[in-house]
């Protein structure tokens, strides 16, 4: 046993020392098990809620953007999903030439071009692990053979966003139709974001920009939800765990533009601008009753789907570079002066201050001299003739300048000026559209501001014919035709007829808005609607009264040439023509009228009188065309 | 054959192995297995997995069993044996340590590994073990001359060289726990608790220079250790995401590869020092105490042993290897519930890594030597 047990006991064995080892591991044990009972147990929750808090962020939910229906219930603006190749920086392989094989996979399978995606890429200076996107808009289909191929693409993700599609009256995809009518939607930028991100606009938020698209952005874009979303420790979102609040869609708009008519109407003046040399033209087709807007044509055009999916910047410019303005809606944001046609405030200005009676003849001149002026300075009448004695019936009809001359110098600047805010004009018709401009109605205030104490008499005498002094848009122009034509009520135009379901049908009708009523008796303004009948029966538009129509088609021309000179030393000719269609001769009940604007032609001549024509013969389906050529002036259908 | 160079297959035959300590094997290997799952877990979503490569799971169970066979053959041998190469041992700890710091590989800012054939070989994980060994071997030879001063100064010495060179690693937590062998050690050993305690004095009136000696990270830790909510996005973002994921299991835990915090991410180096965090967050309280209790019973049973071995060699080695389990832990599980400041130290056969793993089984192949050669007489 001394054997054994030789060198057992060699250190003194103490079972103190052991017991004080083992309470010390019991102890440690029970500390560790305590301290994880109250972390788990006691206070689990609390953990767990700052845990959560941590790793979650409110996230938006988008909501889906209104639709918008032309005022037969056909879309003309829809959402569509839209495919973009982005990329994730930190997911693209390190290695530099691998990254440029994927890059180059990537422009393959898209068409885009390797050396842009670089760009693009290298371009971008946020977090490695956001989404940069490099080509917008690939079809479905390069879509889906990416995403097959989405082992060899590492890094590369394909993001389905709904954009912006813009119709035509038949449903095809068409951006320039309507295109200053709808605008386009576009991002956000950074100044507006500035003002925007408190009413819960993203910086990779899209917005209305011109347009209804522009004015109702705040319907069309319903209301963003938001979401708690947890995120991994790199910041990438993982799943939604819960709905904060839900988002609300946009609500979905009428027009009360009538796709086809904008079709017939743009068809029409497309037709005269390239038979008359013509580089901007007008035409708006309007209700005279309630102010409804039925087409609102203005071209050159754009294609405002190009802008949905992202303008590339050579498209951009082309537009910009274009000195016709294609991005300008001509009718509402551009000034003119209204010629002739202006003869309808100064008719009735004349008429109401008592200048003359409706029977009292009045001598017209080939060429007028302006009181004060010295001799042989005169204005011309624009036949160079005068019409000899006219009362003022007849020289609305007859257009007589030098007629006008007198009203105007009679009534003095502030008198003609005062009708004319009276029709609305000097301020925006306050159509729902954005950037519609005021013009111009000289006054003695207008001249003062100018740095003189009146306008001349010269002025004062063009500005009774529309000239000079005096610069309208084609839509307050027509807008002052409306209130003639509906007997005196001046309507505010409406674009947005009201609110609809997805479907398209209405369900809320914005109602129409009397801005005032034209102070005219009744009586002035039956004498220039039958003035105006005259104008189609035995005056300036005379070449329309054959056309068959179904009323008593009545209007007014203007003509007049100005700008710069053509290279042959010749001025461009601009010319008006605004027609209404009531059931007879002075009646008040016209519920179509049109007022096209041709600026800047090669031929003289009205071409926006056989734009009218063609339009109504597309409108009222006439077989035959009356059509005149406006080189030649010659019948274009034949006999 | 001698016994000392028995083989397994011989002892197996012996009588002997009557006295193979089943309990021990059963604990190292329940531990060993919770270790695999929750190394499984915990590295379920690592992106940095290369696709096709061996998975750490694979990688684990191949440590594991080349671990067992250590185990094995150190049990069939006398451990009496060792004391035979204690100061080959010794030397070569000391060269390790010393190559390690000349030419190992560089882990954030700390030598911590050699590679060797693309294996990376972590020294101070084996020199723990190794140390334990020679310390036991010396101690054991002090006899009747425990109980002096020169005791614990040889002791501190010899501990002392190679706590300085992995503290230049620098392996901090490594060299801690060399202390907790060497303190734990000295004071089984029967070592005079008056020093002991004047000299635990004189270290407790020092550590305000050690804490201004600690680099600029170690004092951060210490100062989240005391508030990790003062900042917790900044220096203590690690421990507060950690802290919150213990929390978050609750009593039953997420479940196995569905805690949130370690699926997505947000727990640093959850495979190796935050592995607790896994472990508390997917299998809450519950799997916490579980793994809580494996070790009570283990570091029971290796008392036992200790108690039960035939000499002081086997009970300061069975002393060592107890001390270093719990120390280990303690700072492992301390760090993450907010008891302790935290420290690179890995949670015993649970956080992956081969050196740890095999020096372990070592270890416990030891004390199964100790268990089995405990009545066998040595010629």
């Amino acid at each position: 046993m001394a054997d054994l047990n030789e060198g057992r006991f060699d250190l003194p064995r103490s079972p103190a020392r052991l017991i004080a080892f083992a309470v010390t591991a019991a102890l440690l044990f029970a500390m560790l098990g305590g301290r994880l009972f109250q972390m788990q147990v006691v206070s689990g929750t609390l953990y767990a809620d700052r845990a959560v808090a941590a790793r979650t962020i409110e996230m938006p939910i988008k909501a889906p953007r209104g639709l918008i229906f032309d005022r037969t219930g056909r879309p003309v603006a829809i959402n569509v999903p839209s495919w973009t190749v982005e990329a994730i920086p930190a997911d693209l392989p390190a290695d530099a030439s691998q990254r440029d094989a994927v890059l180059a996979r990537v422009a393959s399978s898209t068409g885009a071009q390797a050396a842009g995606l670089q760009q693009r890429l290298s371009a971008y200076h946020g977090s490695p692990y956001d989404q940069v996107p490099l080509v917008r808009g690939i079809t479905r289909d390069q879509a889906l053979l990416l995403s097959e191929r989405a082992g060899d693409v590492p890094g590369i993700v394909v993001q389905v966003d709904p954009v912006r599609q813009y119709l035509d009256e038949a449903g095809k995809v068409d951006g320039s139709l309507l295109a200053h009518v709808l605008g386009y939607t576009g991002p956000v930028s950074q100044e507006q974001l500035a003002a925007l991100a408190e009413q819960g606009y993203l910086p990779d938020d899209w917005i209305g920009k011109d347009g209804v698209e522009g004015s109702y952005e705040s319907i069309l874009r319903g209301t963003y939800g938001s979401q708690q979303v947890e995120r991994d420790a790199s910041g990438r979102p993982i799943k939604v765990i819960s709905t904060t609040t839900q988002a609300v869609p946009g609500r979905n708009l009428m027009l009360t533009i009538d796709a086809r008519l904008q079709r017939m109407a743009t068809d029409a003046l497309t037709w005269g601008m390239r038979a008359a040399g013509v580089k901007q033209g007008v035409t708006i087709v309007m209700n005279p009753q309630t102010g409804e807007i039925l087409a609102m044509v203005s071209l050159p055009s754009y294609d405002d789907n190009a802008f949905a999916t992202g303008i590339s910047t050579a498209t951009f410019n082309t537009y910009l570079q274009n000195p016709n303005q294609p991005l300008r809606n001509h009718a509402i944001a551009d000034i003119y002066p209204p010629g002739s046609t202006f003869k309808l405030v100064t008719g009735t200005a004349a008429l109401q201050e008592g200048v003359t009676t409706p029977t009292q003849l009045w001598p017209t001149y080939g060429c007028f001299h302006i009181p004060g002026a010295p001799a042989g300075q005169c204005l011309f009448d624009w036949n160079h003739a005068g019409f000899g004695p006219l009362n003022i019936e007849q020289a609305f009809f007859r257009s007589s300048d030098t007629f006008f001359y007198q009203m105007a110098i009679h009534l003095g600047i502030d008198r003609l000026a005062k009708w004319a805010y009276d029709y609305g004009f000097a301020k925006p018709t306050g159509i729902n559209l954005p950037g519609e401009a005021s013009g111009i109605i000289a006054s003695t205030e207008w001249a003062q501001s100018q740095g003189r104490p009146n306008v001349f008499t010269g002025e004062l005498a063009q500005a009774g014919i529309g000239q000079n002094v005096i610069a309208v848009t084609p839509l307050q122009l027509a807008n002052a035709y409306a209130a003639l034509a509906n007997g005196g009520r001046l309507m505010r135009p409406m674009i947005v007829k009201g609110e609809t379901d997805r479907s398209g049908k209405l369900i809320k009708a914005y109602p129409p808005t009397l801005i005032r009523k034209i102070s005219a008796s009744a009586s002035t303004m039956q004498l220039l609607r039958f003035g105006a009948r005259e104008v189609v029966t035995s005056g300036h538009a005379f070449n329309i009264r054959d056309v068959p129509l179904p009323g008593a088609l009545s209007g007014k021309t203007g003509t007049a040439e100005f700008g710069a000179k053509e290279q042959d030393g010749s001025l461009p000719f601009h010319s008006w023509f605004v027609g209404y269609l009531p059931s007879s001769p002075g009646a008040t009940d016209a519920t179509l009228e049109v007022l096209t604007f041709s600026y800047s032609a090669t031929v003289p001549g009205n071409v926006s009188t056989e734009v009218v024509k063609y339009f109504f013969q597309k409108y009222f389906n006439v077989q035959r065309d009356y059509r005149l050529d406006p080189r030649t002036l010659s019948l274009l259908g034949g006999n | 054959m001698g016994a000392t160079t028995s083989t397994f297959v011989d002892s197996v035959r012996d009588r002997a192995w009557r006295a193979f300590d089943w309990q021990l094997l059963l604990f190292v290997a329940l531990i060993v297995g919770f270790g695999v799952v929750m190394g499984y877990s915990a590295s379920f979503n690592e992106a940095s997995q290369p696709a096709g490569g061996i998975s750490q799971t694979v990688k684990t169970l191949l440590w594991v069993a080349i671990g067992f066979t250590i185990f094995f053959v150190a049990a069939s041998i006398d451990y009496h044996w060792l004391t035979t190469f204690t100061a080959p041992i010794y030397i070569g700890v000391l060269l390790l340590l010393v190559l390690n710091l000349v030419i190992g590989k560089s882990l954030n800012g700390a030598t911590l590994s050699i590679s060797v054939a693309g294996l990376d070989f972590q020294v101070s994980e084996v020199s723990k073990v190794l140390m334990i060994v020679v310390l036991a071997s010396w101690l054991s030879g002090r006899r009747e001359k425990i109980g002096r001063l020169s005791t614990i100064v040889g002791a501190g010495i010899l501990m002392g060289i190679p706590t300085f060179l992995v503290f230049r690693q620098p392996d901090l937590g490594t060299a801690l726990v060399f202390v907790a062998i060497l303190v734990t050690m000295l004071f089984m050993s029967g070592a005079s608790i008056g020093w002991m305690a004047l000299l635990a004095g004189v270290v407790v009136a020092v550590s305000p220079i050690a804490v201004n000696a600690l680099a600029a990270y170690q004092r951060a830790r210490l100062f989240c250790f005391l508030n990790p909510y003062a900042d917790p996005q900044g220096a203590c973002y690690q421990l507060v995401q950690a802290l919150n994921a213990v929390g978050s299991g609750g009593v039953f835990g997420q479940g196995l590869t569905a805690g949130r915090q370690n699926q997505l991410g947000y727990l640093p180096v959850q495979t190796t020092d935050f592995i607790f965090t896994v472990v508390a967050e997917e299998l809450g309280f519950v799997g916490g105490l579980l793994m809580l209790g494996l070790f009570a019973l283990l570091v029971w049973r290796i008392l036992v042993i200790g108690w039960g071995a035939r000499d002081a060699l086997g009970s300061m080695v069975a002393w060592g290897l107890a001390s270093m389990l719990l120390f280990q832990l303690l700072v492992s599980v301390g760090m993450v519930i907010g008891i302790m400041p935290v420290t690179g130290i890995p949670l015993p056969f649970i956080t992956y890594g081969g050196s740890s793993m095999i020096s372990l089984l070592f270890g416990m192949g030891i004390l199964e030597s100790v268990r089995v050669h405990a009545r066998k007489q040595t010629f």
